[in-house]
């Protein structure tokens, strides 16, 4: 199996933005030491360096977007858009980085997951549990094959359920 | 026709802030504030926590200076347990310094590669989509990789410290509650891995010697932008060294002339008071005995280098008296040269890094916790990157904290951004026929000299929409600009 890097994005301190820690945090359950995860508030621009040593990449992140499903996988293309704060770069500009700084180019998607709230403190809403549970299938059905080993890298097609 | 400018938010600063200008009929700007409106609440609801808990708690207040908050809690946290900072044990005091100076590396680091290079490389009256770090990597590759791998070596030797990048644990009361394995030491001596302390030493000299070329290239315009005098606030060690984890406090006025002279930190209530204005959640704090009009300071690595006598170590020291040669004066009052002091301390930080990382006594495993007789009360004021950090607690009988105060760098700075944002309205917007984008740059690249974390000075939380927009004298919008 390729080195496969899988990144969180959010905060679970606030309801359903933490999606993308919690999807971490069941990986490890259900395939321990399988995958190498890093957790980030944001990506920042040095997470470019960091995926140059994985042969796949992929974001999870919680969106405000209602997808059909609740989650899907989408291709992460490279993207010389910035985001203003320089503390906060999308997907997209790691991988731009990564290609401009570094000449290497991951294989690299971002699972989405749909959530509904997003204040301080709050637990995550059960529906948006529901679709991390979706989110976990998909990610099962995608990248592993019926014997249930995983894909040598995560190969950049758009998936939903 | 009177006219409103309105910067909302200022960019590439860590935080929320607004700046509004106000014109008159003619052109000529009658007022301009830098606003901040997030909302504070750390003090408050820091309240009724146990008192160890504090320096875990308060490094939530930020994501890019944590370590500071977290060692200025402890240093207060630690008076608590009965142990100033003379009695920490030597294991835990190096251990906390190193982490300090990672903090610091680092966080210089980011601010002039990620936040105040593309000001220096493009211009400010570049095209705003050429103002961001993805164009500086994209045009100037080297200068880029190696920012991001002075970080990442900040970054690194703070998770070795504390577990994590971002909101570790090192700091517990009295001590620290791990040690450091030979192993992590020589991962950052050796460069098998990542490029060694010496490689960010070398890098960090060529950086000073960047921006002193670029200061020799721009020397009128880097020399008048946002000039204005001030006092200037630091700590200092009893020589009058640069001290940046434990020092006396010390600050000068605009001429140099001693204001506070090298008091302890545990007497900062005795000097320090803070106003407040009805348009920002920032206060401003001041020297009592100058008075809030003259008794406001600067903060940060410009107001470090002009309080001290030198610095303790041999190529930054080298590099400060180049710094003050080429200017001339014995005190600089010129906004833009916060960027080569920044530079300088990062230098300082590499080489202080350096020795730590080569005294064998960081890997003891033996005295890491001290404890003294119980105290109702602890003050830790510590140089953070952006500039004097006080943290301020009190506890009741079961060891509750009932009182807190935070008085955060960049609150120290407010003053000063007011008036950098007033040089900018008043040189370069008042008059003109036309308000550019380039022009409003300006605005935000005055404030963003200081370096300000917006979200520590109020203890933030919330979104960051980013709108500017200008009305005239009737209300009406004339122009919106959207930066998302």
């Amino acid at each position: 199996m390729g080195k496969i890097l899988l990144i969180g994005i959010g905060n679970t301190g606030r309801g359903d933005d933490g999606l993308g820690w919690l999807f971490l945090d069941e990986i490890e359950k259900r395939y321990p030491g399988m995958f190498a995860a890093e957790y980030r508030y944001q990506l920042q621009v040095e997470d470019a360096e960091l995926i140059t040593r994985y042969d796949s990449v992929l974001f999870i992140d919680a969106t405000q977007e209602l997808i059909p499903g609740g989650c899907a996988i989408r291709p992460c293309e490279s993207s010389g858009s910035f985001h203003y704060t320089s503390h906060m770069q999308s997907p997209e500009a790691i991988i731009y980085l990564s290609e401009e700084l570094y000449g290497y180019e991951p294989d690299a998607n971002i699972l989405h997951i749909s959530g509904y709230e997003w204040e301080l403190g709050k637990q995550p809403e059960i529906k948006a549990l529901d679709n991390l549970e979706r989110a976990l299938k998909l990610f099962h059905e995608t990248f592993f094959d019926k014997s249930n080993t995983p894909a040598q890298t995560l190969k950049s097609k758009p998936v939903t359920l | 026709m009177s006219r409103t400018i309105t910067i909302d938010p200022v960019t590439r600063v860590e935080g929320h802030g607004r700046v509004t200008i106000h014109l008159d009929e003619r052109g000529k700007v009658e007022e301009s504030y830098f606003h901040i409106v997030e909302f504070r609440g750390f003090e408050r609801f820091i309240q009724g926590h146990p008192y160890w808990q504090a320096p875990n708690l308060v490094q939530r207040l930020c994501g890019i200076c944590p370590v500071s908050h977290h060692l200025a809690a402890a240093k207060a946290i630690d008076q608590i347990v009965g142990i100033d900072p003379e009695n920490l044990s030597p294991l835990a005091a190096k251990l906390r310094k190193l982490m300090h100076y990672a903090q610091i590396f680092q966080s210089h680091a980011l601010h002039f590669f990620y936040l105040a290079s593309p000001d220096l490389l493009f211009g400010m009256d570049a095209p705003p989509e050429k103002r961001n770090v993805v164009a500086v990597a994209a045009e100037n590759r080297e200068l880029a990789v190696k920012g991001i791998t002075m970080r990442k070596f900040g970054q690194e030797l703070i998770k070795a410290l504390s577990g994590k990048k971002i909101h570790g644990t090192l700091a517990i009361p009295g001590g620290v509650y791990k040690t450091f394995k030979k192993k992590q030491r020589d991962y950052f001596l050796t460069g098998d891995e990542l490029p060694n302390i010496d490689t960010m030493i070398e890098w960090s000299t060529e950086m000073v010697e960047f921006i002193k070329n670029y200061h020799i290239e721009h020397r009128v315009f880097l020399d008048e932008f946002a000039a204005f005098p001030s006092g200037h606030l630091g700590t200092v060690k009893p020589d009058g060294a640069l001290e940046l984890y434990d020092g006396r406090l010390r600050a000068i006025d605009s001429e140099g002339n001693i204001t506070l002279p090298d008091v302890h930190s545990d007497d900062y209530a005795e000097y320090f008071s803070e106003a407040v204005a009805r348009w920002s959640y920032m206060k401003f704090p001041y020297l009592k005995n100058v008075g809030r009009k003259q008794g406001w300071n600067r903060v940060g690595p410009m107001a470090r280098l002009n309080i001290c006598d030198y610095i303790p170590t041999p190529l930054a020291e080298k590099a400060r008296l180049e710094y003050f040669d080429f200017t001339g004066h014995k005190v600089i009052n010129s906004t833009m040269y916060s960027h080569w002091a920044r530079l300088i301390e990062t230098l300082h930080c590499a080489e202080v890094i350096k020795n730590l990382l080569h005294d064998e006594e960081i890997l003891g495993e033996e005295d890491l916790v001290r404890e003294g007789r119980h105290r109702q009360k602890g003050i830790g004021i510590i140089e953070a990157p952006r500039g004097t950090l006080t943290h301020h607690y009190e506890i009741d009988d079961k060891g509750m904290i009932t009182r807190c105060n935070l008085i955060v760098s960049t609150t120290h700075n407010n003053d000063a951004m007011n008036e950098a944002v007033k040089w900018v309205a008043n040189n370069v917007i008042s008059k003109k026929e036309k308000i550019t984008e380039g022009m409003l740059n300006q605005v935000e690249v005055a404030i963003r000299a200081y370096d300000p974390c917006l979200s520590c000075a109020t203890q933030a939380l919330g979104k960051m929409p980013l709108k500017a927009e200008l009305y005239d004298h009737n209300g009406n919008l004339v122009q919106e600009i959207l930066k998302n």
